[in-house]
């Protein structure tokens, strides 16, 4: 039943929507959740019982915003409808905005699926207020250490929201990643585990940004047959008092084909996506899982996820004045590592590095020294240090003997205008950024009329 | 080009600098590899043959030819997870180099480590090395922001002010056996009462300040490297560290005054 305070509370949050649209503010993703909430804080519980198939979270430090645009994807391509915050507001208030916008004048939710990419410590809140069928936990990094506190306690803020799951509902875990298997194999029901197994894009070592290094029982230093992403790998104490959990769901035979496409075998299926980096291989295999949980045909989720698309900002690319741009956005030290290996594999050598500090970013920069910024070292022909704190990115790539690096140059737009100078016609550029680096980089790249405008893709 | 040797040397090999990283996987949080990565840079810039040793759980090696030691901050659970092997293992080598002319630098987790002890929020006391006369106790909240140290004027930095970013929930006094690192124009230092940041005693450093510290603060860096080398170092081109150190003063002297009642 439609409650009148919810359906005043869907109304006026649709109508804050279509202002803040309206004024261009950021595309108008948490204000309507904000307006609902106020009028009424059952507002997403009731919308999503609406839900004919039910609400899938998807958390972890990184790759959320791509694992659930592909879940997502994967629904759609059965027919179904399907709600997603994939503006990449990913709090409560964003998920009852995604929600709000996807009801009716008459306070119903006319969808049959809700995929909401949640920050991690709002996964207790989004489970208790969505009962979801099922919960990707992606990886647990560290991250804006700032923002959060510490990891251990994310861990057991995590672990605690997986045990109220409601009955049906599964969570899908990375057996890859430790702390992931430490938070799964402490829950009273059994999660789907999934990993990678294939040594032939194992790393020889962990990388320094690794931080899941020791067993969370006895303290010993964990032994990594195989290092993928990160600590995420294949582990084991010592002492076998924990190892990796054997996955259900296994990415076999990687291929990675630089930032155009990666190919696996899950379950002797061959599954290919238009995506690029061993990351995205992981985002993908969760996708799968997903799919798994909720019995869908391996053979269409194959052909599916071949028509993915990378989440906004996260592998964007556009060419102009004769040079193909790619943007890349990095928030911590693993994505970094990542998506300097990725660019490494495409032979990239021309870059401007964005970072800034504000809130979404991590307030602290110490993190750009856990970066392997000597992976550019002798390979970059010019590296750009931009954004707010271009002084400490130019500071890093210093002491990583990186001399391609030019003079600090705060200036995006500057910036830019060097890097496409320095770039030659015909040749590739890597705008790699921080979160709010990528916002102001995208605003000025639509204002140049290089992009279209985010809520117009 | 060499560094020109001053005094008597009894440690190692002038030509040379040993920094020796305690716990580099399990006490590394923030970054705090900058540090390391500052002071073997700017020894090797100036001709020096820099080696990092790593200092992990049942390692001494190479404890008695270090010249610098860096001790960085941890998680609880990794703090946990060094805490014996460093009372076992480390202190008394620790101890011995440090009477010997090395210097020690310790950040945030560290700097607490090296003090009497830790007392937690419900009055359990954790006993550290008691290498610098500090004592530390869990504070009622996180301190998390840029900071700004006007630096001791006895140390003789130039320019005299230290840059970095803290966030920690301890507080840490001095007694009288340590002066202050300095004293904070900017964030909340030790403790939010006296004004104070960091702590020195002869070669030891102790600080909150992460960013990570060194490489925003290359007078410091090379302070240490003096002290542990004794001998004066040839100037460096600092043009960049000193433009992303004055930045941060600028930035900072910008913003509103914080709102907190904090005695100066
Ligand atoms: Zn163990």
């Amino acid at each position: 039943m439609v409650t009148p305070r919810r359906r005043l509370a869907v109304l006026a949050g649709k109508a804050t929507g279509a202002l803040s649209r309206a004024t261009r503010r950021g595309g108008g993703t948490t204000f309507p959740g904000d307006v609902a909430r106020a009028i009424d804080p059952q507002v997403l519980r009731r919308l999503i019982g609406d839900l004919r198939g039910g609400a899938i979270l998807i958390t972890g430090t990184n790759g959320k915003t791509t694992t659930a645009r592909l879940v997502a994807g994967l629904l759609q391509g059965m027919g179904a409808r399907v709600v997603t915050n994939r503006a990449g507001s990913n709090l409560i208030y964003g998920a009852t905005a995604a929600a709000v916008a996807g009801a009716g004048l008459d306070g119903r939710l006319r969808a049959d699926w809700g995929v909401f990419e949640i920050d991690e410590a709002t996964l207790p809140a989004a489970v208790e207020e969505t009962r979801p069928v099922a919960v990707v936990v992606g990886n647990l990094f560290r991250d804006q250490l700032d923002r959060y506190g510490e990891l251990e306690l994310l861990a057991r803020t995590i672990q605690g929201a997986l045990e109220r799951l409601p009955e049906g509902g599964r969570a899908v875990l990375n057996a890859d990643d430790p702390r992931v298997g430490e938070i799964g194999l402490g829950l009273p029901r059994p999660p789907l585990w999934y990993g990678v197994e294939d040594r032939s894009v194992s790393l020889s070592e962990l990388p320094h940004a690794a931080d899941a290094r020791t067993c969370p029982h006895c303290g010993a230093r964990l032994e990594f047959s195989a290092v993928y992403v990160g600590h995420d790998g294949v582990y084991a104490c010592p002492n076998r008092d924990f190892a990796r959990p054997a996955p259900e769901v296994v990415a076999t035979s990687v291929t990675l084909d630089g930032l155009d496409r990666i190919c696996i075998e899950v379950g002797g299926v061959r599954v290919e996506a238009p995506l690029g980096g061993l990351y995205n291989v992981y985002n993908v295999l969760a996708a799968f899982s997903v799919g798994t949980v909720l019995g869908l045909n391996q053979h269409f989720m194959a052909e599916s996820l071949k028509k993915a698309v990378a989440a906004f900002g996260r592998q964007e690319r556009f060419e102009r004045r004769g040079r193909r741009f790619t943007i890349m956005l990095a928030k911590n030290p693993t994505g970094f590592n990542e998506i300097l290996r990725e660019s490494e594999r495409a032979d990239g050598r021309h870059f401007l590095i964005g970072l800034n500090d504000r809130i979404a970013d991590g307030r602290d920069v110490s993190w750009i020294w856990d970066v392997d910024f000597e992976l550019l070292a002798g390979r970059a022909e010019v590296v750009v240090p931009s954004g707010v704190r271009a002084h400490d990115m130019a500071l890093r790539l210093k002491y990583a003997e990186v001399t391609a690096a030019t003079e600090p140059e705060p200036d995006l737009g500057l910036a830019l205008d060097r890097l496409t100078e320095a770039t030659p016609e015909g040749g590739d550029a890597y705008l790699l950024c921080t979160y709010t680096a990528m916002l102001d980089l995208r605003a000025l790249l639509v204002q140049r009329g290089w992009l279209r405008p985010y809520w117009a893709t | 080009m060499a560094a020109a040797i001053l005094g008597d040397v009894s440690r190692g090999d002038p030509e040379s600098l040993t920094i020796g990283w305690l716990y580099p996987e399990l006490m590394n949080i923030y970054g705090d590899r900058g540090n390391v990565l500052t002071l073997y840079q700017r020894a090797r810039w100036r001709g020096l043959q820099a080696e990092v040793v790593d200092l992990d759980k049942g390692a001494t090696r190479a404890m008695d030819r270090v010249d610098i030691f860096f001790f960085g901050g941890g998680q609880d659970r990794e703090q946990a997870l060094v805490y014996d092997d460093l009372i076992e293992t480390k202190a008394v080598p620790l101890a011995r180099a440090l009477e010997e002319g090395a210097v020690i630098l310790a950040i945030c987790g560290g700097y607490q480590l090296l003090g009497h002890y830790y007392q937690t929020a419900e009055g359990q006391r954790f006993p550290g090395l008691g290498l610098l006369d500090v004592r530390t106790e869990a504070g009622p909240r996180r301190c998390i922001g840029d900071v700004v140290v006007d630096v001791d004027p006895e140390l003789g930095l130039t320019p005299p002010t230290l840059v970095g970013f803290e966030n920690h929930s301890g507080r840490t006094f001095l007694g009288s056996g340590a002066r202050p690192l300095g004293r904070v124009r900017r964030g909340r230092g030790n403790n939010e009462e006296d004004g104070t940041e960091g702590a020195v005693a002869n070669n030891i450093f102790g600080s909150y300040l992460h960013g990570s510290l060194l490489p925003k603060n290359p007078h410091l860096a090379d302070l240490m490297i003096e002290r542990a080398k004794r001998c004066r170092l040839p100037r460096l081109d600092d043009r960049l560290e000193l433009a992303a150190h004055r930045w941060i003063l600028e930035r900072e002297a910008a913003r509103r005054p914080l709102g907190d009642a904090r005695a100066r």
